[in-house]
This record gives C-alpha cells, structure tokens and sequence, in this order.
C-alpha cells in the first residue's frame, strides 16, 4: 500500500500523527506529511485508524 | 412511564430539552430498531433520524450528495419563526463545496494544534482569574462564574474585542442561539429575537472591520477584514455573518462541555477521584467530556440526488438530521457507551463532526476544556449541586443556562 496525504484538504489537526507516529508527521508549515510512504502491511490498522481518524479525510491508501 | 415505540417517540421538541435533557432512550432506541427512520409528526416538517455512530460518517463524508443547507437543524414548527429556508447567517455551517473550503480557508490556519498552542499562557491566565474570582465564596451558578467566562474571554482577546464589550458578545451570543427561550427572547418573537441580535451584532461587527482595515492587527478580526476568498474581499453579508459564527460558536458549545463535564463529574465521584490521583488523565477525560456532553445536538442535511441508504430510498430534496450525541452512545463503537469513563481509549466520538465540516475551533474547545479541568482538579476542594439545572429551551444546542453549585476553591499558590 501507499499512503497519500491531500495537501489541498490537510489543516493540521494531527489525529494522524497519533493514530500512526511513525507514519505522519506535522512539519512547521502546519501540514501532515508522510514520513513511510510504503508502510509494511503490518501496519495497517494504524494506517486505517489514521484515514478514519482524520477529521478532513485527507488521507487516501493507494493499494499496490 | 408507558413504553416508547417509534410512533409516538419525541426527539425535537425543545420543551423536552428542558424537561428532561437529552433523549438518550429514544435514540437507542431508534439506533437499536430504526437506526434510519423516517420522522413524521403534525407540527415537524418530516427528515430522516440518522442516529448510529457508521451512518452520520458515511453521511458528513459525502457532501456533494448530502449538502448543508440554510437550515441547520429541525425544531417544532412554532409561530412567529422565520421560514426555514431562510438565512439568518451565510456562513460556513450552511455553505458546500468548493466555496465552503475557500472561506474556511480565511481564517482556518489560526486554529491548528500549533497556531492554538501559542494561546495557551493567555487561556491560562483567563482560568487562573476566573476561579480566583470565586474563592470565598460558598456558592454560585457554575455557568456564568465559571464555564462561560473562558470561552468568552479567548474568543473575545482573539478578536481583539475589548474587556467592555465581552457581555455584549455575551447576551447576543445567547439571543441567536437561543431564541426560542423564554429568557433570552423576553416579550418578542423568534424572528424579532434574531433579527435585532442580528442587527446588533453587525453594527458592532462593521465598527471592527472599518478599523482593521484602516489599522490592521494580528488578530481574528484583522484575518477577516482584510481576508480574500478567491483574490476578492468576503461579501459584507458573509463577512458579517464570519464574524457572528465565530463568536457564537467560540463560545457557546465550550461554555456547555464545561458545564456538562463538572455536572458529569458531580455524578460521578469516583471518576473525579481518579483524575484527582492522576491529573495526567486531563487529555483522555477532556476526550470523554465531549463525547459524554456532546453539545451540538443535530445538524441536517439535504440529499441532491435520489439515492439509497441503509436500505431505505432517499428521495432527492429529502432532509436528513444527524444526532451527534447519539452516535456517542452507539453500543457498536462504544464499550459501556452510558458510562462515563476518563480513560476510555480511543474514544471515537463525533461530537465535533467529520468530514468538510468538522468543527473549526476543536483544537482551541480541547485546549480551554483540558487547561480548565487541569486547573479545577488542582483547586477545586469540594463541590455539589445546590439546585436544579435550567437548560436552554433548544433542539440545537444543549445548553446549560444556570447550574447552582456549593463549592470550595482554593486560593492561587
């Protein structure tokens, strides 16, 4: 899976960054970036927690 | 009390709010046996109750199908109300995609976790003030001493609005919101209640905008009046109406988690002990605060297509009404969803909404609800109820007008 963050809808709230830290970060733009953009299937309930937690859905998973 | 069946079930009635707080064995109702239910009642136009958890995401995350609409939420047709589709606001809450992104992107990056952060000394030193102001004293009304004096005061210090005309912001503030109330409308009508508050509200407004743009400051007032929406200048009607539902909703809904939350606490003192041994439990109680209080009730949304839902036909044009306490207190996200638990984790709750139109101001509303309950865990030695509480008279928002408390506060150390 790939993990994508849409910059155009992202405002920072965070939710992301506690669901998943190792995956998201927020960067002094005040924006969430990816930090493993090809995370390990073993993570993938972080990363759905992450989507579903995200209060702007500005996370998409883009399956390989 | 008689059974409750679908038939016969109240959940928009504004006097049961006052009577009986919220509905919460109704919509277990309905999310146990008509977890989408068509709602006809002679005195209610008829919408769809979406009451479980799943559905209002599913709902909030479409909203080119489910749009926003002039009216935000369903009440009992009462005489002397304006038309429902009429705006007494043209705000956010009532705007849709694209436009709804490019005016909340006016102001929106003023309240990220890192922009609110930077309030935190000022939100400090307002509840250090705040409790201060009632050491001594045996008792008060918990709502105006405490809980809507913090959430008044940021809102109102962001603005740049000074300290004498906090109460103004105050007593407009409440007419808006509640003007079906007896004691906010006094002898007029809902419509005359609205349309003068409004009135009020944009005098005041426009005396603020035509100083910013003269002399602009850092502040929410300056953000606005020089803002731009796709290179232009806000409307003066949408800019007035920005400025309106930031104050109303900076410091309404904040004002009743706050006194949701002690009124959860005063009946619950074992959870009050628990965060009493462990203050680092402020973050977590402060999540469960505003689930358990979830202050905002209902807001509805109008279907642009014919579509299907749960296995229910959903006619272009019909209104949808999502009960966010509700979802709350739904038994499939929730374990133990009726108690109210400080370390429950994670706690779902979508009590700021989700989607395009998830609350602006929740990083600021946590920030205020956990250096508030930080500061009352420190300093409040005892406290209980010493009279009823007198809720707001609304199927909006749950409002706590008055809440009586014998109390001891601690001076300052």
């Amino acid at each position: 899976m790939r993990v994508v963050v849409d910059h155009s809808l992202c405002e920072g709230n965070g939710r992301c960054v506690e669901a998943a830290p190792g995956i998201f970060e927020l960067r002094d733009d005040d924006l969430s970036y990816v930090i493993e953009e090809q995370p390990p299937q073993s993570l993938r309930a972080k990363v759905d927690l992450a989507v579903s937690l995200c209060p702007r859905q500005a996370i998409r998973i883009i399956e390989d | 009390m008689a059974a409750l069946t679908l038939d016969t079930i109240d959940i928009v009635n504004p006097d049961l709010y006052v009577q009986r707080g919220y509905p919460h064995a109704e919509w277990a109702l309905l999310r146990r046996e008509a977890p989408i239910h068509y709602y006809q009642r002679p005195d209610v136009d008829p919408f769809w109750a979406i009451t479980r958890h799943a559905d209002i995401v599913n709902v909030s995350r479409q909203p080119g199908l489910f749009r926003s609409i002039q009216q935000l939420f369903i009440t009992v047709n009462e005489p002397d109300s304006p038309p429902p589709d009429e705006a007494i606001l043209r705000q956010l809450l009532n705007m849709n995609p694209p436009e709804h992104a490019a005016f909340r992107g006016v102001v929106n990056r003023r309240f990220t976790p890192r922009s609110v952060q930077q309030l935190t000394a000022g939100i400090e030193r307002i509840t250090t003030e705040v409790l201060d102001a009632i050491v001594g004293h045996d008792e008060c009304d918990f709502v105006t001493a405490v809980s809507a004096t913090l959430p008044l005061a940021v809102i109102a210090e962001m603005f740049g609005i000074p300290r004498a005309d906090w109460p103004l912001m105050f007593r407009l503030s409440n007419e808006m919101i509640g003007p079906t109330d007896p004691e906010y409308a006094g002898s007029e009508t809902v419509t005359e209640t609205l349309e003068r508050a409004r009135m009020e509200f944009f005098q005041y407004f426009n005396g603020l905008v035509e100083d910013r743009r003269k002399n602009p400051r850092d502040d929410l007032s300056s953000a606005l009046a020089n803002g731009l929406v796709n290179g232009e200048p806000l409307p003066i009607f949408e800019l007035m109406s920005y400025f309106a539902l930031l104050i109303i909703a900076g410091n309404e809904t904040t004002r009743n988690a706050t006194t949701g939350g002690l009124h959860a606490f005063i009946s619950n003192p074992d959870q009050w002990e628990k965060l009493k041994r462990d203050p680092a439990l402020v973050p977590k109680a402060v999540e469960e605060i505003v689930r358990w209080t979830s202050p905002v009730i209902q807001f509805t949304r109008k279907a642009t297509a014919d579509t299907e839902l749960g296995g229910h036909k959903i006619r272009e044009g019909d209104i949808l009404t999502l009960f966010y306490p509700s979802a709350n207190r739904d038994e499939s996200i929730f374990a133990a969803p009726n108690q109210f638990d400080i370390t429950r984790h994670p706690n779902q709750h979508i009590a700021f909404g989700i989607g395009e139109h998830f609350c602006l101001g929740a990083n600021l509303a946590r920030l205020e609800l956990q250096v508030m309950f930080r500061h009352l865990v420190e300093r409040l030695e005892s406290v209980e109820l010493a009279g009823p509480v007198q809720r707001m008279r609304s199927s909006f928002v749950g409002g706590i007008k008055h809440m009586p408390v014998r109390l001891r506060v601690r001076p300052r150390q």
